[in-house]
């Protein structure tokens, strides 16, 4: 027994897909294009498509009518293949972000066979017990509650499937593990789920550019996916200008300061500028990182404008609570072990080698990424002076260091630093 | 003849003489090796070797101070650039090395020397100098069969309290190995665990290491007046923790907990309530309740107070080695370098019984160079500790001093680069 054509019908991302679907599995995106316009003419494709994308765009989280049909199926194959033709970070993102919630509160109402039988399809190892395990208990108001579940995960299939949350509730070390397995409940089985749909949206491989636009030129020649993709370019243009202002990170007082950003922060901001949804642990750091070089709230907040699941209202109540808190951001260490550390990926060298330290008399490892703007200025100004000795007054680029230096020891714990 | 012509000899006698007892490791065709020969302190990576013999017939000619292989497997395993190796996957490297963490027995062996004022002191040593306040450091640090006693303590609770019973590894997925100097390597071989992404391997490490761990996510939380705790019942970390509560107030006596509990930083004011309340405590753990209201505990002396009971459970590994998915380890059969030691193959059930310095079946001695040749040598550092090999203990030794040794002991101090041959 496995998933049934009602289970595909609902999650058209279950590789079974091809199994119940197979007619479709053979043909090229353009003939399947074809047919289903063809098959379906009273525009009740695009009504669903445009339905999808705008409730996308409009950052909803979720579809005010669900179809689990045939059609369904169809219009989830045609919004990947609009998705490949818009070629946009965004617009995936935004898609990606919808359907992972849809799925989340469908598949947290499913029942334990279907959930076990998704798990099965997708390969993910998942024991099931009709006699629900006991892992644990809770004492509320002096009431002891047994914790139970009919579910055990493989923990590399767990590791898998949870790494992208960053959440430290649902890091290993915080979960029940034995024997190789993570006991897990129904809800949190889900949420794992929804981020394998998110990820499935996210990790799709676009061919070489020159392939690609030949594709979509053979896709625009059907005259429905046209109109629906034109509608769509549109649409966007209009939507994307509420937040195109959003990723300027600099301010007026230092225009050039996100040069100097450690790869940990470019990351998250190019993530962001992605509009890919971004995990808490990097939501906080970055917020706590930029009040930290006394960014204004205002310019905080816009860098989230582009995050699927944006509320103004919000973040910025947020993003205040942060600033009137004075968190300091994580350290280097902390990154590393939440996975937001990106040294090696971006072959930084300031992080990968450290810098020498006059003081000591040694080369000294980076701890914290505030020492690396400080570091890095250094490095900068050093290098300006340089190459632009006779342009420059120095007592300008005293003023820089001075006013920066100011920032950044008042947000860490003191140590010496001296590039 | 210099030191390192000597032991390049007798490395190459060894290798002549035992290569057929260097095992070959799984897929080993897909291996990148590694050399660092006497010559030079490079280390030559990219190679590969299709086969034992040809790896075997290498150590014959090269005989190279230190030999190693990876954990990942690769198409091209030879390529020099990293990205086109054709990464396939890497098996899970744990290492644990006793020059990490701190054992009692380095006050007898240890010593370090502050570069910037020449104090010196015994131990590992600190991270200031309390003299002038310097942080660089040389030293000698030695090895004995206390310390390595230590770090098998570390790889038993590595394999029975976590891998073992939490991750579900099989025994025959487990390699180790003696290192040949100060510690155990452990590879886990499994397909499943070759996919994991060094991110991934990170939460492996900080669960065997109990970083990251979230007092609040297991429990511990403070309502009005009241501090509730953790639970025995629930599977993981929290059972670990108030196990391990609950045999230290029942095995030890209060001055054995006041100095367990003054290594976890806590005020003597706290211990001693702590102490006071020891009864009502272990009452509690023992019917499985979570109300940890005491005096003189908040939730800051709790978290201090559980850091230090994480810090006894846990397992002290060397965490990048585990994360670095391209790193080189330790060939088995091979030498070390650096003590003329084997690396040696153990199975579990050889470990208990197994004393690195003082093993009798030759197949699993890593001194393969016990012979009672003696070797005049002489001593080149300030001062040598006593060194006990084989159950006889030789020195300590002053600079300048001219000692006659039996073979493997000679070998061992010049390995060391204490001593000089003569």
């Amino acid at each position: 027994m496995g998933v049934t054509l009602d289970v595909i019908q609902r999650y058209p991302w279950l590789p079974s897909l091809k199994t119940y679907y197979a007619d479709l599995a053979s043909l090229n995106p353009g003939d399947f294009i074809e047919e289903i316009f063809s098959k379906y003419e009273d525009g009740v494709v695009e009504e669903r498509i445009l339905e999808i994308f705008n409730a996308s765009f409009d950052n909803l989280e979720q579809i005010s009518t669900s179809h689990e049909d045939d059609l369904g199926v169809y219009v989830y194959l045609i919004t990947k293949i609009l998705l490949f033709a818009l070629g946009d970070r965004m617009i995936t993102n935004r898609v990606a972000n919808l359907y992972s919630k849809v799925n989340y509160s469908k598949l947290s109402q499913e029942n334990v066979f279907n959930l076990y039988y998704i798990c099965h399809d997708l390969g993910i190892d998942l024991l099931y017990n009709e006699d629900a395990w006991k892992f644990g208990v809770t004492i509320i108001k002096q009431q002891t509650q047994v914790k139970k579940t009919h579910f055990k995960l493989y923990y590399i299939d767990y590791l898998k499937l949870a790494s992208s949350i960053k959440d430290e509730y649902r890091k290993l070390v915080n979960v029940p593990l034995e024997d190789g397995y993570v006991y897990i409940l129904n809800k949190n089985l889900a949420r794992l789920l929804q981020e394998y749909v998110r990820n499935k949206f996210l990790s799709e491989n676009a061919p070489p550019e020159e392939e690609k636009s030949s594709m979509v030129k053979e896709l625009l020649k059907n005259e429905e996916f046209e109109r629906i993709y034109t509608t769509l370019k549109k649409t966007w243009e209009v939507k994307k200008e509420h937040f195109d202002y959003a990723l300027k990170v600099d301010f007026e007082t230092d225009k050039n300061i996100s040069q100097l950003f450690p790869p940990c922060v470019k990351e998250i901001l190019s993530k962001a500028q992605e509009g890919q949804n971004l995990a808490h642990t990097e939501r906080l750091f970055i917020v706590w990182f930029l009040l930290s070089l006394e960014y204004p709230v205002d310019a905080v907040v816009d860098i989230f404008s582009t995050m699927p699941d944006f509320d103004r209202e919000k973040t910025a109540y947020q993003v205040e609570f942060a600033k009137r808190k004075e968190y300091t951001p994580y350290k280097c260490e902390t990154l590393k072990s939440y996975s937001l550390c990106r040294a090696k990926e971006y072959k930084d060298e300031i992080c990968l080698e450290g810098y020498y330290s006059k003081t000591q008399d040694e080369q000294k490892k980076i701890s914290h990424p505030l020492s690396y703007i400080k570091v890095k200025n250094y490095r900068e100004q050093r290098k300006q002076r340089q190459e632009h000795y006779t342009k420059k007054k120095p007592e300008e680029n005293q003023i820089e260091k001075t006013k920066l230096d100011h920032k950044i020891n008042g947000k860490m714990s003191p140590q010496k630093e001296d590039g | 003849m210099s030191n390192k012509q000597f032991l390049k000899r007798l490395f190459q006698a060894y290798y002549e003489e035992r290569q057929d007892s260097i095992p070959a490791v799984d897929l080993m065709e897909h291996r990148e090796f590694g050399f660092i020969p006497w010559e030079k302190p490079i280390m030559i990576r990219h190679m590969s070797f299709s086969n034992a013999q040809t790896f075997r017939d290498y150590l014959v000619k090269n005989s190279p101070m230190h030999v190693y292989s990876s954990g990942s497997l690769y198409m091209l395993p030879n390529i020099p650039d990293m990205s086109k190796k054709q990464y396939q996957g890497c098996d899970l490297i744990i290492d644990i090395d006793v020059d990490h963490f701190p054992t009692p027995c380095k006050v007898d062996h240890d010593k370090w020397y502050c570069k910037e004022c020449e104090k010196t002191g015994k131990g590992m040593p600190p991270h200031k100098c309390p003299k002038c306040g310097g942080i660089k450091f040389d030293g000698l640090s030695w090895i004995c069969s206390e310390c390595l006693d230590a770090a098998k303590t570390e790889i038993k609770k590595l394999l029975y309290d976590f891998l073992i019973p939490d991750f579900g590894i099989q025994k025959d997925e487990l390699h180790l190995a003696f290192s040949g100097h100060r510690g155990y390597h452990l590879k886990v071989q499994n397909e499943k665990i070759r996919s994991l992404t060094s991110e991934e391997r990170r939460e492996i490490v900080d669960y065997v290491s109990g970083h990251n761990l979230s007092y609040e996510a297991l429990g511990l939380r403070e309502r009005g007046n009241t501090i509730f705790g953790l639970l025995k019942d629930n599977i993981g970390w929290s059972h670990k923790i108030v196990t391990k509560i609950e045999y230290l107030l029942i095995t030890y006596d209060n001055d054995q907990l006041r100095d367990v509990f003054t290594e976890f930083d806590l005020s003597t004011t706290v211990i001693d309530s702590l102490l006071k309340s020891k009864n009502y405590f272990l009452n509690v753990l023992s019917k499985n309740h979570n109300v940890w209201t005491m005096e003189g505990f908040g939730l800051a002396n709790w978290k201090k107070f559980l850091d230090g009971i994480v810090h006894l459970i846990s397992a002290e590994i060397d965490e990048p080695v585990t994360i670095d998915i391209h790193r080189l380890i330790r060939y088995p059969g091979s030498l070390h370098g650096k003590s003329g030691f084997k690396v040696q193959e153990l199975t579990l059930d050889e470990l208990d019984a197994f004393t690195p310095l003082n093993v009798n079946e030759p197949e699993r001695d890593p001194i393969v160079f016990q012979s009672q040749n003696i070797q005049k040598i002489k001593i080149s550092a300030i001062e040598v500790p006593p060194t006990t090999l084989k159950d006889e203990t030789y020195g300590p030794y002053k600079k300048g001093e001219v000692v006659e040794l039996p073979n493997h002991v000679a070998v061992f101090l010049l390995c060391k680069g204490v001593a000089q041959t003569v």
